[in-house]
């Protein structure tokens, strides 16, 4: 192996068809470890096979190719490799850091994408509370309220869907049982919107109700829009309606 | 051109909306089949367009991003019904190779796991701090090059010292090439794809842990090469 005199400002190696370096630059020296004396061991493992089938060509035309290189700062770094072959059959080869500017790019990209990552991890995260929130406002939507020994009310909030009824029905259900009462009844005063879904649900739950304790059970509260939507769902058989709360009070008081 | 060559010239043009045309010729097919048969033999296809000079790693890069997107985008409509156990999937500090493990991110999800995907390069103390306040069933590891491999014992070594006794599966590129043996401990499960870890997590949720193997049983190709 013999060292150029040549200031080259890249390094250089000449090497043989076998791979064995015949020559080679300051900056060479300075950059890869020589002491094999052979071009395989300053190439990344994967990075052989490559090198062998691109430089293998019969011509003397360059080749211009990546390569990850065993440096002796880092275990692996890009390259780009300019190969040239001349008569004697040995190969000029210049080693060409990839241009850190590159590097650079690459690495705002992926900062971005650890960025969209986390986003994603932190709107994940946003949506599991935002449920654990919808699921507690719906367990808060449907209280018990006992008025006296007889008479229990469950004013119902929000939306009727099925999720909240599902939500209520447990709670709902063992209070009613656990009590003596009469008369249940549920005011859907603050109702806002009626799901079929949600309606079905509160059928089902006013049956169970009913076959349990057999109580009698009337919906008070009902504002025109809901009994236009109610009226679909032929609920008399199974509960009866009164106007208000007030209404139902004054009737219960005069007893 | 084939379908696998197709959708990887779509991805080396950085296009998200041709790749995604890619994949939407397929309606019927499976997501774990897509990314067994049609979306890894695209992305070794463009390893090996560098292996032959004809891309560079930049083009790689824009590639990988591109196959990013869609594979979030296949993910997006996974259902949220949870009905298996938690994992947590994370690439050795320093390794950027994270496609595989964000397929069996997803393939988990599909499964009704709940999960957390951390991607390229993370450090063992942040893994070891959401281990220990998560208490996740299994912890899914990446590595794809060779000289991340010295930190891959310390990796498995402190998750085996998790008192929750999490399973620690270990995947991505190397595994299929080595015997990752001598740097895990005995319990860690070694993955050689994603049929084969799709039988494993078949066989852990019917059986529990003790029952998961990866016996093999070839599936048949989809997708022409």
């Amino acid at each position: 192996m013999e060292r150029l005199n040549l200031s080259l400002p890249l390094p250089y190696l000449s090497v043989n068809r076998d791979g064995r370096i015949v020559s080679y630059s300051a900056l060479a020296d300075e950059w890869f470890d020589l002491s094999t004396g052979h071009i395989k061991s300053l190439v990344d493992e994967e990075s052989v096979n490559k090198l062998g089938r691109i430089s293998s060509g019969q011509g003397q035309a360059p080749v211009k190719m990546e390569l990850n290189m065993i440096t002796k700062e880092k275990p692996l770094a890009l390259f780009d490799v300019h190969l040239q072959w001349n008569p004697e059959n040995r190969a000029s080869m210049i080693f060409l850091p990839k241009d850190s500017s590159n590097e650079d790019l690459i690495e705002k990209l992926m900062n971005i994408q650890n960025r969209l990552a986390s986003t994603d991890f932190e709107l994940l995260e946003k949506k599991d509370e935002l449920e654990h929130v919808l699921r507690r406002m719906d367990e808060l939507s449907g209280p018990f309220i006992p008025l006296s020994d007889s008479l229990c009310m469950i004013p119902l909030f929000g939306d009727i869907t099925a999720d909240k009824i599902n939500t209520i029905s447990e709670s709902c259900l063992q209070s009613v049982f656990r009590g003596n009462y009469e008369v249940v009844l549920f005011d859907l005063t603050a109702v806002g919107e009626v799901q079929t879904d949600g309606i079905d649900q509160f059928i089902q739950l006013v049956k169970t109700l009913n076959f349990m304790t057999g109580n009698v059970i009337k919906l008070i509260g009902i504002k025109p829009n809901l009994a236009k939507e109610l009226n679909h769902h032929h609920l008399d058989q199974w509960v009866q309606f009164n106007h208000s709360l007030k209404e139902e009070l004054s009737i219960y008081l005069q007893q | 051109m084939t379908p696998i060559e197709t959708l990887a010239s779509c991805l080396l043009e950085g296009d998200p909306d041709k790749a995604w045309a890619c994949i939407e010729n397929y309606p019927e097919t499976s997501r774990p089949d897509l990314y067994h048969h049609l979306l890894t033999p695209a992305m070794r296809h463009i390893g090996h367009l560098w292996e032959t000079n004809k891309i560079t790693v930049a083009d790689e890069h824009l590639a990988t991003a591109t196959c990013d997107f869609i594979l979030s985008k296949l993910a997006f409509s996974i259902g949220k019904e949870r009905s298996g156990g938690k994992a947590m999937f994370l690439c050795l500090d320093g390794e950027q190779h994270y496609l595989g493990l964000k397929m069996v991110d997803s393939l988990f999800r599909e499964q009704g796991w709940e999960t957390r995907y951390f991607g390229p390069s993370l450090p063992l103390e942040y893994a070891l701090q959401t281990a220990e306040s998560w208490k996740p069933d299994i912890i899914g590891l990446s590595v794809s090059i060779v000289y991340h491999l010295p930190r891959l014992q310390q990796y498995v070594e402190a998750f085996s010292q998790l008192q929750k006794k999490p399973a620690i599966l270990l995947g991505g590129r190397l595994t299929g090439m080595y015997d990752l043996r001598p740097h895990c401990t005995e319990d860690t499960v070694i993955l050689g794809d994603l049929p084969e870890t799709e039988r494993w997590l078949q066989n852990f949720m019917t059986g529990g842990q003790q029952s998961g193997t990866t016996e093999s049983i070839p599936s048949p190709p989809v997708f022409e090469c």
